[in-house]
């Protein structure tokens, strides 16, 4: 479960933010749209901890990121590139993370099958194409078996075979009776799998609901979406 | 906290800029003191070098680039783009996901680094020393238990020292130069020290009069009494980098 209560974020006096709220239930796959800039990553970076918010209050499962013990068994997380150093090899990579929180070594092999990396486990993360990256970003989030997935992205710069891959991970996830978060700018993928839809647009949450909801008159959620982004300027993103 | 600074243990030495620091420090003194053998016998039978209670321990106070690698990269690591098809995204992200507690993780680091960089010093030193013992035995007079703890002290708190200042920088390359450039080309802390007698209380100056004798300095300062002069500077530089990285969004 995952909670987002009025969140407000400033950066460089610019208002990124506005009041927003919303909840990820668990058992389903929450889809958080909008355009580049829109504010997604900030949000999902607030509710992981890593920056403030200047007021509201973002937790998971009742609270907040930084005060979870080794969060990785409740959350895991996938934000932007693979996450590992560029000198370490994927395997050693995944270790140092596992060992933090705790858990075996042999967690490392076991995500990186997961994920059709085990031939690569040896293979430094500099050497990794964008796709590969993308993979040990999500072995990584995998490592405590969490069952909350906060993924930012998750499809860029994946092939359409592993685009297919996460969309059937993820929905599988949410069967399994997980919370799934994820943002996209795509919403010909995000109309594939999500149950819930958030759109966001210039720092405001514009509509959230259940996927037919949000939807709505419109034909698809690219419809939708686009006469509830483009209200002001005419859809010029 | 054991299995963080086990995580952290292990992210350190899986850098082979780590295995630099580590290989480099660890070799450079006992280097010196083999490439200065002839010159310092010769100085010893000419009697122009009649103190000898430093030999092996000043040399100590070279190869600190070691330490300073370690220190430098324990937190510049962190902030190094993970590559150019993500070029904001670091290393920092997945440690404070592993780890959000930034109180902890900053404890677990130190840790950390303290203990590679104490062990690192102590190899080197029994190292530097013993080979001091045996080209210049009759003229080295063993040195005492302290000096040699001060030594390794001295090469703890020079790690601690470029470790927090790189936790204010959150880059490597400017203090790294820095430091290496003070410690070894041109020290401006020495030349300081010609220009006021308070340079006497910068770390490294003051660092090392706990462990040499007959350092070159304005002002001379007891053993225990630069130890402490070292000490605050590393606590307070850490003190700030500490409340930064406390502060400020990833």
């Amino acid at each position: 479960m995952i909670t987002i209560d009025r969140v407000s974020k400033t950066k460089s006096r610019t208002r990124i933010l506005y009041d927003v709220s919303f909840e990820a239930r668990p058992g389903r796959v929450t889809g958080f749209l909008g355009p580049n800039g829109a504010g997604k990553t900030s949000t999902l970076r607030i509710l992981l901890g890593l920056d403030r918010p200047q007021s509201g209050t973002a937790l998971i499962c009742g609270r907040p990121y930084r005060k979870l013990d080794r969060p990785l068994t409740t959350v895991g997380a996938l934000l932007d590139g693979s996450g590992a150093h560029r000198a370490r090899t994927a395997r050693a990579h995944l270790r140092w993370v596992a060992a933090s929180n705790g858990l075996p070594d042999r967690r490392a092999d076991e995500v990186l099958e997961v994920v059709g990396l085990t031939s690569d486990a040896r293979k430094r993360a500099g050497q990794f194409s964008l796709g590969m990256s993308r993979r040990l970003g999500l072995a990584t989030a995998l490592l405590g078996d969490p069952e909350v997935l906060v993924l930012d992205e998750p499809v860029n710069g994946l092939d359409p075979a592993g685009m297919r891959w996460i969309r059937e991970f993820l929905k599988d996830s949410a069967a399994e009776g997980r919370t799934v978060l994820l943002s996209s700018h795509l919403m010909g993928e995000l109309a594939e799998i999500a149950d819930d839809v958030i759109v966001i647009d210039k720092g405001r949450v514009v509509i959230q609901g259940g996927l037919a909801d949000v939807t709505g008159g419109h034909r698809t959620l690219e419809d939708a979406f686009l006469a509830l982004t483009a209200a002001e300027e005419g859809g010029s993103w | 906290m054991v299995s963080l600074v086990r995580a952290e243990l292990r992210k350190l030495l899986g850098l082979p800029t780590a295995w630099i620091g580590l290989v480099l420090g660890t070799l450079t003194a006992p280097v010196i003191v083999l490439l200065n053998a002839p010159y310092t016998r010769r100085a010893i039978a000419a009697g122009t070098l009649t103190d000898t209670t430093d030999l092996g321990l000043r040399d100590l106070g070279i190869g600190l680039i070691g330490p300073m690698i370690l220190g430098v990269i324990v937190v510049s690591s962190e902030y190094t783009s993970t590559g150019p098809d993500a070029p904001g995204a670091r290393q920092l992200t997945t440690t404070l996901t592993a780890v959000p507690s930034r109180r902890r993780l900053l404890a677990a680091k130190t840790t950390a680094l303290i203990l590679v960089v104490a062990a690192q010093a102590a190899v080197t030193a029994a190292a530097t020393l013993t080979l001091t013992q045996v080209l210049h035995g009759e003229h080295a007079p063993t040195p005492a238990p302290a000096r040699v703890a001060a030594a390794i002290l001295y090469w703890t708190l020079t790690a601690l020292l470029a470790y927090a200042i790189t936790l204010i920088t959150r880059n490597g390359i400017v203090p790294l130069t820095l430091l290496i450039i003070n410690s070894s080309v041109v020290s401006v802390s020495y030349l300081l020290t010609k220009v006021t007698d308070l340079a006497a209380y910068l770390p490294d100056i003051a660092g090392a009069q706990m462990f040499i004798r007959s350092a070159d300095v304005p002002v001379e300062i007891a053993p225990l009494t630069a130890g402490l002069v070292m000490t605050a500077w590393v606590v307070a530089l850490l003190a700030v980098g500490a409340v930064l990285f406390h502060r400020r969004d990833v």
